[in-house]
């Protein structure tokens, strides 16, 4: 009896608190410096129109939000909700503690036709979306002007193609002695991502369609490994040596990602220019893709997620998205955002760089959306180092790479 | 050389007639150390050799139990024993040095020098020093073609590999800075034992007539032996755990020539999310570092003269 | 006569500029990293390329403005201070008991216990991590001081380091008082630790890195921002895109300093010890 009394009077003082007092909402994420700032700019607006919600913005540096994300799961301690690196987000919706927000998205007024294909790949389990798209972002060429000039090559034309990209390695290796362009050697999935693009545009793919088996071994493949390894065995227009040649001037051409046109600028001392990667002749368009999902975690309290997802509502909606692209520097994760005339402004006058990114979003495909990506991807970079030294023929090193692959796909 | 002869009497032979147990005293020195290592290590030390039974990614709420298999599996694994070695090599290449070298600098510091302070400040200054620097410097430092070291090997006509990038050097790099930051550690040590040696034993060998280097071979050394004895086996527990460098300088590359245990475990524990597996890993480090260690103290009877 | 000691003086002196000639050459490879944070922390931004080590032309003191306005560091150091005193009080105090037990006092299973003890210094950190937050959490301490604090009390190492110093004190010290009646309090707090100042001030400046450098325990036990440390802090400057190396020198140098002055005040604990105490012949 006594229970009873006590559990309805406590149930009256939560409905009361809960109705007089704001909605308390945690949301953690990684977005330092400018970015974090955007952040805390928009959770500001959003609490000013919406009286009855609070929302704790807190930074948890990215290289350990897994880990803290591990122990809060294990622990249940959960945020309301969070970001992560897309990459992470396989094993995120298979923790069981996170929100499917199928309902929602039905309900609500996000058109997921609206984004682009590429990041919706990830956040799916089973059937069911726990995650959406809230920045991008992708790799493109960067090219040093200077050196062009230096070279006899016109500055303000990059390469279109492979056969291109080799000639005018060539031209600046013989008429300024620096290195034609910067490949990324030093292993993990840095040389994994950057080699993805070439293993693309020469038309290979990395996993077969449904990611149960590696396909980066094909004839296209060794193909595109091929074509970097002359790059540095044969033609020595390239090096294997710690990541930084570009900037320093050292070498004329580098693959690098949006968010560098952010820093670059500031950081060089000599003329940019930025295009779409170049691909190989008969190969296709296609850039690597990196970016971040925000999901909710369940809660026992209906209220709170529905709360969390009125407020991802407004975030992803397009003017708020060209908003906060415009004060990132991420790339829109919709097309409506991409092709908005105040966006497109903006980045012609203001960003000039980021252009051919934004252009590039139509042709970024995702890395595989699986769990052990990380080890694969370790593996993949090695082998491509292997070849890289010269100590492996490219497709020993694929196959063999395919091979230690296969069992972590199962 | 009386000072050495009293010396030896003091510390080598056993304690005059057996002490009683002291069970009751020892309790209380001992309780409140006993209790939160209890607690905070020895109970989830427990707790991750248990979870080295399991498969488990850290985030499923289901873990399943795999027996002995990811023992199994890391014996069997190449990666295993190559990051043992490199580890071994690790440990060797800079435990000996770095200690050679902190004993030379805390005796040279010891004296009444002049800018005393000052060297002793700048010689920590690598503990102190936070990773990232020390990370970007040196691998400026070592650069193929930027690099001072590379330029001081060309000015003698030597052409200096590309260290970080090959993996024929990439490990020998990362001792030399492995090195360059322990030696601070050690002089500091050294320093504070330094100071336990009574001044009377110099200025009786002294008027033995003994020289400087007599006086360090007989008195300084031998009283340092405890402190040279900690300094080892830190060193060497230190060494099979080292992560921070070789994460900031070369992430376990090129290849897998500087992939030391510590960054073995942390690639599957954190980067990888297998924490069955990297429980494991831990676990066969313990044993290894646990070994090694017990060994130390039967080699130099119990690194020091106790009470028995 | 005059002559002899001329040259005598002359010999002291040439030993004396090689001894620092040498001596230099070891300080400053020992520096130049953070030589390198600090001239960097004060170039204008396009650092990174420029060949480190070069004085910069002009100062930007901006660059520290900015730093310390990026993050909340007031807040940050506040709470780094409190961990940092209580994990130092603590620790000394502790270990020093602890490991004049294991030096001097003869019980069943000292040194079963010993091993024990060091044997927590050999488990690597990572894979208790998961298990050391659960403790924490069902005790129900996380985002409180304690949580920064307690679990890192007692440290294995200066246990060991303790012990270690304690058997290199000459016994003689202790038997005086010992025969006189002393117990083993009178003789711990009375006799070998003000003996110890030496070891106290190596152990104490360890603590002290230890607890202001650490990282990645006090971020998983912590929620809000209002319980961060300056590491945390720091970490905000190594973006996940791109790094402002200006910007992260100057917070790096502005969150090394405490630890500078630290190592300053321990190490003029290096010249007293039992040097100075009138131990007999």
């Amino acid at each position: 009896m006594k229970g009873t009394w006590f559990k309805a009077v406590v149930f009256a003082l939560v409905m009361l608190l809960g109705l007089g007092v704001a909605q308390k909402l945690t949301f953690w994420h990684y977005w330092d410096g400018a970015n974090g700032q955007a952040l805390q700019a928009l959770i500001e607006r959003y609490q000013k129109d919406n009286p009855g919600v609070s929302i704790e913005a807190v930074f948890v540096p990215g290289s350990e939000l897994l880990t803290k994300l591990q122990t809060a799961i294990t622990a249940r301690q959960t945020p309301t909700m969070a970001i992560s690196d897309l990459v992470a987000m396989p094993l995120l919706t298979r923790s069981g503690a996170l929100a499917p927000l199928d309902d929602y998205i039905r309900q609500g007024t996000l058109n997921l036709a609206d984004y682009f294909a590429g990041p919706l790949v990830y956040g799916v389990f089973q059937g069911r979306r726990y995650s959406l798209p809230v920045s991008a972002s992708n790799l493109g060429l960067f090219w040093n002007k200077n050196l062009f000039r230096q070279a006899g090559l016109d500055p303000n034309r990059p390469p279109r193609n492979w056969d291109e990209l080799l000639s005018f390695a060539r031209q600046i290796k013989e008429r300024t002695g620096k290195w034609g362009i910067e490949l990324f050697t030093q292993g993990g999935e840095g040389t994994t991502w950057q080699t993805q693009v070439y293993f693309w545009g020469a038309g290979a793919e990395f996993l077969n369609a449904n990611n149960t088996a590696p396909a980066f071994n094909s004839a296209q493949g060794v193909r595109a490994l091929q074509f970097l390894v002359d790059l540095v065995q044969k033609e020595k227009v390239a090096t294997v040596a710690p990541w930084g040649l570009f900037g320093r001037g050292e070498a004329a051409m580098v693959m690098d990602g949006s968010w560098m046109t952010q820093f670059f600028p500031q950081q060089v001392n000599f003329e940019l220019g930025a295009a779409a990667f170049p691909f190989a002749p008969g190969g296709r368009a296609a850039t690597n893709m990196g970016g971040e999902q925000v999901f909710i975690f369940q809660s026992s309290e209906a209220a709170t997620v529905r709360a969390a997802w009125n407020f991802i509502q407004w975030f992803s909606s397009t003017p708020v998205q060209v908003e906060w692209n415009r004060n990132t520097g991420f790339l829109p994760v919709r097309r409506s955002v991409a092709s908005d005339p105040a966006y497109r402004a903006w980045v012609g006058n203001a960003r000039p760089l980021m252009r051919p990114f934004v252009d590039s979003m139509a042709v970024a495909r995702p890395r595989p959306p699986v769990t052990r990506y990380p080890q694969i991807s370790d593996i993949f970079a090695r082998y491509v180092q292997e070849a890289l030294l010269g100590r492996l023929s490219p497709q020993d090193a694929l196959n063999r790479a395919a091979q230690e692959i296969t069992p972590l796909l199962r | 050389m009386n000072g050495v002869r009293r010396l030896r009497a003091s510390s080598e032979q056993p304690h005059r007639g057996r002490t009683p147990s002291e069970w009751g005293p020892a309790l209380i020195f001992l309780l409140p150390s006993i209790a939160v290592l209890g607690t905070f290590n020895f109970y989830p030390a427990l707790y991750s050799l248990y979870l080295s039974l399991f498969e488990w990614n850290g985030l499923n709420p289901q873990r399943t139990f795999v027996g002995l298999e990811n023992y199994a599996r890391l014996i069997g694994s190449g990666e295993f024993w190559n990051a043992l070695r490199v580890t071994l090599v690790y440990a060797a290449g800079v435990t000996l040095t770095a200690l050679l070298l902190g004993v030379g600098v805390a005796v040279l510091l010891n004296q009444p020098i002049r800018g005393r302070a000052f060297y002793r400040v700048l010689y920590f200054l690598p503990v102190i020093t936070p990773t990232v620097a020390t990370g970007v410097v040196w691998k400026y430092l070592f650069d193929p073609t930027q690099g001072v070291i590379n330029r001081g090997l060309g000015g003698v006509g030597i052409v200096g590999p590309s260290w970080l990038s090959d993996p024929a050097w990439a490990l020998a790099a990362v001792i030399l800075v492995g090195i360059w930051k322990r030696v601070g550690f050690n002089m500091v040590v050294y320093l504070a034992a330094l100071q336990s040696i009574p001044k009377t034993y110099y200025e009786a060998a002294a008027i033995d007539g003994a020289s400087p280097w007599q006086q360090f071979r007989y008195i300084t050394l031998p009283l340092l032996a405890p402190t040279t004895f900690f300094l080892v086996v830190t060193a060497l527990i230190d060494a099979f755990q080292v992560f921070d460098l070789v994460y900031v300088m070369t992430a376990g590359g090129p290849l897998t020539a500087t992939d030391v245990m510590g960054y073995y475990l942390y690639r599957y524990g954190f980067r990888y999310s297998e924490l069955g597996f990297a429980s494991a890993i831990a676990y066969v480090m313990f044993a290894l570092i646990f070994v090694v260690t017990v060994l130390q103290f039967r080699f130099s009877r119990g690194g020091g003269q106790v009470d028995r | 006569m005059g002559v002899d000691r001329l040259i005598a003086k002359w010999k002291v002196g040439l030993r004396l500029s090689v001894v620092h000639l040498l001596l230099m050459a070891g300080a400053f490879l020992s520096a130049m990293p953070f030589l390198w944070m600090l001239t960097t922390s004060l170039k204008p931004e396009p650092a990174l390329y420029q060949p480190p080590l070069l004085l910069p032309t002009h100062f930007e003191w901006e660059n520290y403005v900015k730093a310390w306005a990026a993050a909340p560091f007031p807040r940050f150091f506040l709470n780094s201070t409190i961990m940092t005193a209580g994990i130092v009080l603590a620790q000394t105090l502790l270990s020093a008991m602890a490991g004049y037990a294991f030096a001097r006092m003869r019980f069943p299973g000292r040194d079963v216990l010993f091993f024990l003890v060091l044997g927590t210094m050999m488990i690597p950190f990572p894979v208790t991590l998961i298990p050391s937050f659960l403790v924490v959490n069902w005790l129900g301490w996380i985002d409180t001081y304690n949580a920064l604090i307690i679990p890192r009390a007692v440290s294995a190492f200066a246990i060991f380091l303790f012990r270690q110093y304690f058997l290199t004190i000459p016994r003689e010290l202790e038997e005086a008082a010992w025969i006189d009646g002393a117990g083993r309090f009178t003789l711990f707090f009375r006799i070998i630790l003000p003996l110890s100042t030496p070891v106290i001030a190596a152990s104490a400046i360890f603590s002290f890195l230890f607890a202001w450098n650490d990282f990645l325990w006090p971020l998983l036990v912590t929620n809000s921002t209002e319980m961060r440390t300056v590491q945390v802090g720091l970490a905000m400057f190594q973006g996940q895109y791109g790094v402002f190396w200006t910007l992260l020198t100057a917070a790096a140098t502005i969150v090394t300093l405490p630890a500078i002055v630290a190592f300053l005040a321990a190490q003029k604990q290096f010249i007293a010890g039992i040097t100075n105490t009138g131990l007999k012949d």
